[in-house]
């Protein structure tokens, strides 16, 4: 039989929901700063799953996934400032115009495969920034600032740091826990399928194209979500920022890498650690970005499955119920009621 | 001097983190403080700049401009019977947009500035004044021409900001300024406009408000390609265009690299100006001397320069004594950020010393009343074009090359700005 469950995947709801609470009370034991902190660090943990998602699951390595969030962010600035509409609605509006943007993209890009498929997908990207840039009514490729009275209408400078905070954090828990249910559908096993052998998958019955599509639709959605928030805050919008490769895909990717690809838990790692080497070296300026390739080259010689693969596959770890196991039917230990039963391979 | 000073402590310790070095500094600083009576809180002035990326060449004399200025931080500003040492918390914006708000963000949150600087391109000063408009922070910036700083913010003249102040000159100064080079020589007055699709290039060839409308009044023809985006690798279609015109005059605003390109492009095609007027790409030596032969006799705007008659407030330095500080100190030519950077904090410290409360409301207040003769000249709100801009004077010259092989930069139109000295007459490019 397979199981999923370890031990460690046992205590993990639990775990996770009790970090979740404490999360959420953050206003309580934290300042304005800290808010603003962990809010980047749940964004860049959000776009690194989602990344991973794409690459660790369909095998679709995109290097374009700034097109969405540059593509969300001009969404809820268009809307804030030649709609008038309160800026949070332009959250909810950047998934939706993203995940129907994201299909003749993908109609595109899906033709190309591995290395073609990642040049394409910066292609794309680049031509979304260009385009930006010719949209003069936002500024053209001089971009253009949120006025102050527009943040006002959301409430006062407290209130709204805090419903920032909450946004932010709800986006990523629900980022993750969309991950975790998707991987433990029968699309999660048609997503494995994929990633460990396209061909056999496609012999096996496995509707390969659609289920690539339904990913990349969904994480077009949940990256321009997450990128409308982060322009949110940072008030001012220019092409160049809002689809700016190094920010938006580079750092995720490096987070991805790092914590390790193809496991939930490898991004929530990597971010963790990202944000311990910007807060402690940021300063150092060039250094800082040589530091930074110097661990992803350390960890992609020395821990090729990334710092989670690493402890996972030494210590057994599992933080989220996801990975299936054989367990001898003889000897195993008595399983509890609890375990999820182990569905079977039926595409 | 270097210990005391928590930004140089900053570069000189890479190993330790920022919160050590802030409390090594506060140590070494210990003694300076516990000799002065009722010493206060250290005040805080947030400093954003490009250190790195392609406008790094604005953050280069960053270092020396704060050293320069270490003995008059030590010392402290008296506010109601307590002094207060000062300290500036210089963040590098990596040339980035995306990144000067957030550091930015970081110095008004987790740092609690009580004041915030920003200089540098409308990509450094509009994030930064942006986020200190919407935390309620006071907000000083410079180096950036004022109508991308106000209009690029989308300001309303009728309102202005309450918290952001900026100075500088304005596209009219830039206006008046190469007209007024122009005259100077005889011309079929055609002028080639380069601006490409970026903050700079969209402001200065703004239908409205840029040089399109002020050239024709002047009875320049402008012949201009439309917007192009910024480090294209092909200006074959405006060389083209402009020799069909019979250009004489080449002008607009271009990053260096950009310039060089069009410059050494224009050279294989056989496209000859008489005169070469460019903003921001001629700013800096290194950039012109990288054109070689070429970059001998290109004209430009001059904010700043050796020869302009101010002295600093704070350490009474003439401009020549600053730039011949910052050569020797360095060993490499003035550049004109120098003056400007050391004008913006003259106007922080003069601003704090009169607000009287670490408040913000009374610094803003302070902001507002400033009259101060900085080095980089006059700096005086409230008789600017619109409410939050003091503009400061502009002129233009060119660049010449100087007996034993450096190049310099010398003032030949100076309109609305007669204080600073002509400094020869204008040679025709060959």
């Amino acid at each position: 039989m397979t199981a999923r469950v370890t031990h460690g995947s046992r205590i993990g709801p639990i775990i996770a929901i009790a970090a979740l609470l404490a999360l959420a009370a953050a206003p309580w034991w934290t300042d304005r700063q800290g808010l603003r902190l962990l809010g980047e660090i749940y964004a860049y943990a959000a776009l690194a799953s989602l990344w991973n998602l794409l690459a660790g699951y369909a095998g679709l390595v995109t290097v374009g996934q700034q097109a969405f969030v540059g593509l969300g962010a001009y969404t809820l600035f268009g809307l804030a400032l030649l709609a008038g509409v309160n800026p949070l609605w332009g959250i909810p509006a950047a998934g939706l115009i993203a995940a129907i943007a994201a299909v003749p993209v993908a109609a595109l890009t899906f033709r190309l495969r591995g290395a073609y498929f990642a040049i394409g997908t910066w292609v794309v990207a680049e031509v979304f920034r260009l385009g930006a840039a010719q949209f003069s009514a936002l500024g053209g490729g001089s971009g253009t600032s949120l006025p102050a009275s527009v943040l006002a209408a959301i409430g006062n400078r407290a209130a709204r740091e805090q419903l920032f905070y909450w946004l932010a954090l709800a986006l990523a828990a629900a980022t993750i826990l969309a991950i975790l249910l998707l991987l433990r559908s029968r699309h999660g096993l048609a997503l494995a399928a994929i990633r460990d052998n396209e061909t056999a998958a496609r012999a096996n019955g496995i509707e390969v194209d659609r289920t690539r599509l339904a990913v990349f639709v969904i994480a077009a959605a949940g990256t321009a979500m997450i990128g409308a928030l982060i322009f949110l805050q940072k008030l001012r919008i220019s092409p160049d920022a809002a689809f700016s490769v190094n920010d938006w895909t580079a750092l995720v990717i490096f987070i991805a890498v790092i914590g390790g690809i193809g496991r939930v838990e490898g991004p929530l790692l990597g971010t963790a650690l990202f944000f311990l080497l910007r807060e402690s070296l940021s300063q150092l300026g060039s250094l800082y970005l040589l530091v930074l390739g110097a661990v992803a080259i350390a960890v992609m010689l020395l821990a090729p499955r990334g710092l989670w693969g690493l402890l996972a596959d030494r210590l057994g770890w599992q933080l989220f119920p996801l990975a299936r196991r054989l367990e001898p039917r003889s000897s195993a230990p008595p399983v509890p009621a609890a375990t999820t039963p182990a569905r079977e391979a039926s595409p | 001097m270097k210990g005391k000073h928590p930004e140089a402590a900053d570069r000189l310790a890479p190993a330790v983190t920022r919160r050590t070095v802030l409390g090594s500094a506060g140590l070494l600083a210990a003694p300076a403080i516990a000799r002065a009576q009722g010493a206060g809180r250290p005040i805080k002035i947030g400093f954003v700049n490009p250190r790195t990326g392609p406008l790094a060449a604005f953050g280069e004399a960053d270092a020396f401009v704060q050293e320069n200025l270490a003995k008059t931080l030590a010392e402290g500003i008296r506010i109601g019977g307590r002094t207060h040492p000062v300290q500036i918390l210089a963040r590098d914006s990596q040339s980035s947009s995306s990144r000067a708000a957030e550091v930015a963000s970081e110095l008004i949150l987790r740092d609690k500035v009580d004041l915030l600087t920003a200089a540098s391109t409308p990509d450094t000063v509009n994030p930064v004044a942006d986020q200190a408009e919407v935390n309620e922070v006071p907000c000083v910036t410079t180096n950036c021409p004022w109508q991308p700083y106000f209009f690029g913010r989308r300001g309303d003249p009728a309102k202005g900001f309450e918290w952001t102040y900026h100075f500088f000159w304005g596209l009219e100064d830039v206006i008046a300024a190469f007209t007024d080079l122009w005259s100077k020589a005889e011309t079929n007055k055609v002028v080639g406009g380069l601006f490409p699709n970026d903050a700079d290039g969209n402001a200065w060839g703004d239908a409205k408000l840029g040089l399109p409308p002020a050239l024709a009044q002047k009875g320049y023809r402008l012949v201009d390609t439309g917007r192009f985006q910024p480090f294209s690798n092909d200006f074959s279609a405006q060389i083209a265009a402009f020799k069909a015109a019979d250009v004489q005059i080449v002008t607009g605003v271009l990053a260096p690299p950009d310039f060089a390109t069009f410059w050494s492009q224009a050279g294989q095609q056989g496209f000859r100006p008489k005169i070469a007027t460019i903003g921001k790409a001629l700013l800096f030596p290194s950039a012109v001397s990288s054109l070689g032969d070429r970059g001998q006799g290109l004209t430009t705007e001059i904010w700043w320069s050796p020869h302009h008659p101010f002295r600093s407030s704070l350490t009474g330095q003439t401009a020549t004594e600053l730039c011949d500080a910052y050569s020797k100190a360095t060993g490499k030519p003035w550049t004109q950020p120098i003056g400007y950077e050391h004008a913006l904090f003259e106007v922080a410290l003069d601003v704090l010393k009169r607000a009287g409360k670490l408040e913000p409301e009374a610094i803003l207040g302070a902001i507002r009343a400033t009259d101060l003769r900085t080095i980089a000249g006059p700096v005086k709100w409230g008789s600017g074009p619109v409410k939050n801009v003091a503009k400061t004077p502009l002129v233009a010259g060119q660049w010449r090359r100087v007996s034993g092989g450096g190049l310099d930069l010398i003032v030949l139109a100076n309109p609305g700005a007669t204080e600073i000295p002509i400094g020869g007459t204008l040679d025709l490019l060959r």
